[in-house]
C-alpha cells in the first residue's frame, strides 16, 4: 500500500510530463474532441427546436442526460479506455510481459501510467452543460439529492471503467479483440436516450449485457423524477450499487484474463 | 487498370480476415439504425407529419442515413494518409508507377464494396424486414440517388484526404480525425436531416460540401426534390468535388515535394 | 555452491489458431475456429548455481525466449517445475521479481519520451531501493557503462547502444540475486557489444550477479558464459562448459601457409590441405595432439616459408560442427 503512494502519483507525474512532450498536438485533440462533443450536443438541441420533447424529455432534461453520460464516461474512460485498449497491441508485441516482472501490480502500471488527462476537453463540455442543465430541472436540492447525485457520479464513473476493463482484458485471451470496443460505443451512442424510447430487447441490453443504462439514463430519470423504464422505484438504489458491482466483476475477469495468457502463452 | 482491380480485391480480403471486426461493425450499425428509428418515432408520437415529411419517410431516411451512406469507414483512410506521409512511407509509392491517390481511391472502392455488401445489406434487410422501408419516390429519382450516392462516397473521399495530408503539417491525425467527425455529425445530414434545421440556416448548410454527404442524395431518394433541383444540387456538388480534388492534388504535391526536398 | 534455479522436466505447449488460405479461406474462417498445438518447450531439465554465467543458445523458434518468461513469472509451464530462489515464479511473481533483473533485446523498459534519470527513478520507488545505496549503484553502474553524458536526455534521442546500456544498468540497479537477458547484443555495433558484454562479465565476477543469457551472437557466449545450454525444436541438447564443447568436437584449427613463391604441390601427415592459391595454402589441424611446430617440421627449410597464421576453431564451427554431427555426440552433461 505504501509502495502505491510512492509509486503511482510519480507515474502519473511522468505520464502528464511525457504528454507535454507533445504540448501542441496534445491541446489540439483536446481542442477537436471539445468541438466534436459539441456538434453532438448542438445536433440534439437543432432537433428539440424542431419537436420539443423526445419520450417525454425536454431540451433541459436531455441536457443533463447527454452531459452526465459524457462526464461519467470521461470520468471511467481516462482511467481505462486507451490504457485497456492497447493491451491487445502489447500483447501482439510482447511488451506486456515488461509490466509483469516487476514486483508491481501490472493493472495499476498500466492504468496509471497513462491516465489520461487527454479527456479534460470532455470534462470541461460535459461539468459545463450539467451546471447549465441542474439550474432548469427543477430538482429539489438538499443535502440528500446532492449526495446522490455525487454517488451516482462516482458509480456511473465506475460502470464506465468496469465495462471498458472487462472488454480491454479480453485481449488476453483471444488477442484480436478490438472489435468489442465497436459494440460497446454502438451501445454507448444508445445510452445517450432515454431508455424508454426503444424497443424492449435494447433497454434489457443497456441494463445487462452492456449495462450502460445505470450510468446515464437510470440515476438521472431517479434524480429528476421520472418513471425508469423497466426497473421502475429499484432504479435509484441500483444505480449506486451498480458501480461497485461491476467493478468487482472486472477485477475477477482481470484475474482470470490474466491467468489465460500465462497458462496459454503470448 | 488491372493493377487497381487488384488492388481493391486484396483490400477486401483483407477485411474477411479480421472475422470479429465483420460481426462487430455489422451488430453496432443495426444498432444505430435501430435507434434512430427509435428516436423518430418517440418524437413523432403524436405528429402526422412534421414539415411536410411522414414517419415511414423518417424511417426510410434513418435506414439510408446508417447504412449506406456511413457505411465506407472514412477515419482509416486520415490515419492510413497522414501515417504514411509523415512517416516517409508513401516516399515508396513516389517510386513506384502508379499514382498513389488513384492507387488509394482503388483500395478504397475495395473497402466500401466489402462494407456495402457485408455490412450495410444485411442491415437493410433486418430492418426493413422490420419496420418497412419505402422505395425511391421515382425511377428519375432512384437512378440520381445511385449518382448521388456515388458523388458521397467520392467527396467523403476527398474531405478524409484532405484531412489525412493536412496532418502532415499539422503532425496530428487525431484532431483532424475529430473535427471532421464534428462537422459532419452536424452538418452533412446524415442523423438529421437539414429541413429539420432553422429556417435561417438551412439555405446556407445545404450548400456547404458536407451536405452532399447525406442530407443531398437521402432528400432525392425521397422525392423531396423537384426535377431541376435534383439537376442543380448534382452540379453544384461536382463542383465542389471538383475544387475538393484540386485542393488534395496541390496539398499532395506540396507534401511530395517536402518529402524529396527534406527526405521524409 | 547453491542452487538458484531448478528446472525439472519443464514442458509449454501452445494452441495457434489455424489460417486457411484464399478467399474461400477467409470466408470459412468467418465462421468456424479450429487450432493446432505447438510445443514450444519440451522437457527441458537443469540446475543454475549461485554466480554462474549461462548462455542459452538455440535457433529461433527452439524456445529460448520461452524458458526465461517462465523462469521470470511470465509463463506457467504447461508440465515440469521451475525454481527460483526457491520460488515458484508464477505463484510468487511480485516476490520473485524484486530479486530479479530482465533485460529484453528488443522491449524497452524506459519510457520513450522523457530522460533515461526518469526512469531510473521510477525503477527506484518500485522496487522500494534506499536512497544510499540506490546513488551508489547509480553512481558506480552508471560510470562502467558511462551512462554519464546521457543520463538526463531522452530516450528518444539515443542510439539503440546507449538504450541497451541504460536498460542493463537500471536492471541492476536494485541488486538483483540473478539478472536474465534476452538478446541484449541484438542490433548494437561492435563496439557498444564489447563493452556491454565486458560490463556483464564483470558483473558476474565482481558482484557475484547469476546471469542468464539468450542470444544469438556467439561471442556473447565467448566473452560472458562459461557455460552453456543448447536447444533445438523445443529440446535441450547440450549443456555444458564451451570449452569442453570444442575439446569434445575437436573442431580444427586453420593454418595458412605463405611461401616466397609456389613450392608447387605440397602433401603432409601432420595438417590436410583445405585450399591451394599457388603461394598461400590453408590446411586445417584436426587432430589436438598435431602442435604448429609438427607441422612446421614436417614442412622444413628449403621451400622459402614467409609467414604463418594459425586460427583458433571459430566459436561458429564450433556450433554449427555440433548441430550437424549431433547425434554422434555424448549426452548432454
Amino acid at each position: 500500500m505504501q509502495q502505491a503512494f510512492r509509486v503511482i502519483p510519480f507515474l502519473v507525474h511522468l505520464y502528464v510530463k511525457s504528454r507535454m512532450e507533445y504540448r501542441s498536438a496534445f491541446l489540439l485533440a483536446i481542442g477537436a474532441q471539445f468541438f466534436s462533443y459539441a456538434c453532438g450536443f448542438t445536433s440534439l438541441w437543432v432537433m428539440l427546436l424542431r419537436f420539443d420533447t423526445l419520450g417525454g424529455w425536454s431540451w433541459p432534461q436531455l441536457a443533463l442526460l447527454f452531459s452526465f453520460q459524457l462526464l461519467t464516461y470521461s470520468l471511467g474512460a481516462a482511467t481505462s479506455f486507451v490504457q485497456l485498449r492497447d493491451i491487445e497491441e502489447k500483447v501482439r508485441l510482447g511488451t506486456f510481459d515488461t509490466l509483469l516482472v516487476k514486483p508491481f501490480s501490472p493493472w495499476a502500471y498500466l492504468v496509471f501510467s497513462g491516465l489520461n488527462i487527454g479527456y479534460a476537453g470532455h470534462i470541461a463540455l460535459a461539468a459545463g452543460l450539467m451546471a447549465w442543465a441542474l439550474t432548469q430541472v427543477g430538482v429539489d436540492w438538499n443535502f440528500g439529492t446532492v449526495a446522490y447525485l455525487v454517488a451516482a457520479t462516482i458509480s456511473a464513473a465506475m460502470v464506465n471503467a468496469a465495462i471498458i476493463t472487462m472488454i480491454g482484458a479480453t485481449a488476453f485471451i483471444v488477442v484480436q479483440s478490438s472489435h468489442l470496443y465497436t459494440i460497446f460505443f454502438g451501445v454507448w451512442e444508445l445510452s445517450r436516450y432515454p431508455l424508454n424510447i426503444f424497443p424492449a430487447v435494447l433497454q434489457w441490453t443497456l441494463l445487462t449485457i452492456v449495462p450502460l443504462g445505470f450510468a446515464s439514463y437510470v440515476p438521472m430519470a431517479y434524480l429528476i423524477g421520472k418513471d425508469i423504464a423497466v426497473l421502475g422505484s429499484w432504479g435509484g438504489p441500483l444505480s449506486l450499487l451498480a458501480g461497485p458491482v461491476l467493478v468487482l466483476l472486472a477485477m475477477a475477469h482481470w484475474r482470470f484474463a490474466i491467468s489465460k495468457y500465462q497458462g496459454a502463452g503470448g | 487498370m488491372s493493377k487497381y482491380l487488384a488492388f481493391a480485391q486484396s483490400a477486401l480480403q483483407t477485411q474477411l480476415a479480421y472475422r470479429g471486426q465483420v460481426w462487430a461493425a455489422w451488430f453496432g450499425r443495426l444498432i444505430q439504425v435501430f435507434a434512430w428509428i427509435a428516436i423518430w418515432m418517440a418524437v413523432y408520437k403524436d405528429a402526422g407529419s412534421v414539415n411536410g415529411v411522414t414517419l415511414p419517410e423518417m424511417i426510410t431516411y434513418a435506414v439510408i442515413g446508417s447504412t449506406l451512406i456511413t457505411a465506407w469507414d472514412w477515419r482509416k483512410l486520415i490515419y492510413t494518409l497522414g501515417n504514411s506521409v509523415t512517416s516517409g512511407d508513401v516516399a515508396i509509392y513516389l517510386l513506384k508507377p502508379l499514382r498513389f491517390p488513384l492507387y488509394l481511391f482503388a483500395t478504397e472502392c475495395g473497402n466500401l464494396t466489402y462494407r456495402i455488401a457485408a455490412i450495410a445489406v444485411p442491415v437493410i434487410i433486418v430492418a426493413t424486414l422490420t419496420y418497412g422501408v419505402l422505395p425511391p419516390a421515382s425511377l428519375f429519382h432512384g437512378l440520381m440517388f445511385l449518382a448521388f450516392f456515388a458523388l458521397s462516397f467520392v467527396l467523403m473521399f476527398l474531405m478524409a484526404a484532405l484531412c489525412g495530408l493536412l496532418a502532415f503539417w499539422l503532425m496530428t491525425a487525431f484532431s483532424l480525425e475529430w473535427t471532421l467527425q464534428g462537422i459532419l455529425s452536424l452538418l452533412s445530414g446524415s442523423a438529421i436531416p437539414l429541413w429539420f434545421f432553422p429556417d435561417a440556416a438551412q439555405g446556407l448548410i445545404k450548400l456547404l460540401p458536407s451536405a452532399w454527404i447525406g442530407y443531398h442524395p437521402i432528400a432525392v431518394y425521397l422525392g423531396k426534390t423537384t426535377v431541376s433541383e435534383t439537376w442543380f444540387y448534382f452540379t453544384l456538388g461536382l463542383g465542389w468535388a471538383g475544387l475538393m480534388a484540386g485542393g488534395v492534388a496541390l496539398l499532395w504535391r506540396a507534401a511530395a515535394t517536402r518529402i524529396t526536398v527534406q527526405g521524409g | 555452491m547453491t542452487t538458484v534455479i531448478a528446472a525439472r522436466g519443464v514442458t509449454k505447449r501452445f494452441r495457434q489458431p489455424k489460417r486457411f488460405p484464399g478467399l474461400v479461406g477467409s470466408l470459412r474462417s468467418l465462421v468456424t475456429r479450429q487450432y493446432t498445438e505447438m510445443t514450444a518447450v519440451n522437457d527441458v531439465s537443469f540446475d543454475i548455481a549461485t554466480a554462474e554465467a549461462v548462455g542459452y543458445l538455440g535457433p529461433n523458434g527452439a524456445g529460448k525466449s520461452t524458458m526465461i518468461k517462465m523462469m521470470t513469472g511470465i509463463l506457467v509451464p504447461s508440465t515440469g517445475t521451475v525454481q527460483v530462489l526457491g520460488r515458484t515464479p508464477h505463484l510468487q511473481r511480485q516476490d520473485n521479481a524484486r530479486d530479479i533483473g530482465v533485460v529484453f533485446g528488443q522491449r524497452s523498459q524506459l519510457w520513450w519520451d522523457l530522460p533515461v534519470q526518469d526512469s531510473f527513478e521510477l525503477h527506484r520507488r518500485i522496487y522500494d531501493i534506499a536512497d544510499a545505496r540506490y546513488a551508489e549503484n547509480l553512481k558506480h553502474l552508471s560510470a562502467l557503462l558511462d551512462l554519464g553524458p546521457f543520463l538526463d536526455r531522452a530516450v528518444r534521442q539515443l542510439s539503440l547502444g546507449q538504450r541497451m546500456r541504460a536498460e542493463i544498468v537500471m536492471a541492476l540497479l536494485h541488486d538483483p540475486k540473478i539478472l536474465f537477458l534476452d538478446e541484449p547484443t541484438i542490433g548494437l555495433d561492435v563496439v557498444a557489444k564489447d563493452a556491454v558484454r565486458r560490463f556483464l562479465a564483470e558483473v558476474n565476477r565482481e558482484r557475484g550477479v547469476t546471469i542468464i543469457l539468450t542470444t544469438h551472437d556467439l561471442q556473447d557466449i565467448e566473452q560472458i558464459c562459461p557455460r552453456l545450454i543448447m536447444v533445438d525444436h523445443a529440446r535441450l541438447i547440450f549443456d555444458g562448459e564451451l570449452r569442453k564443447l570444442r575439446a569434445t568436437l575437436g573442431s580444427s584449427r586453420r593454418l595458412t601457409l605463405e611461401f616466397a613463391s609456389d613450392p608447387g604441390v605440397l602433401e603432409l601427415t601432420t595438417a590436410r590441405l583445405v585450399a591451394d592459391e599457388g603461394p598461400i595454402k590453408h590446411f586445417a589441424l584436426e587432430r589436438e595432439e598435431v602442435s604448429l611446430i609438427d607441422v612446421l617440421s614436417e614442412v622444413g627449410n628449403g621451400r622459402g616459408l614467409k609467414d604463418i597464421k594459425l586460427d583458433e576453431p571459430n566459436i561458429e564451427e564450433v556450433i554449427r560442427s555440433f548441430y550437424q554431427g549431433r547425434n554422434a555426440l555424448a549426452q548432454p552433461a
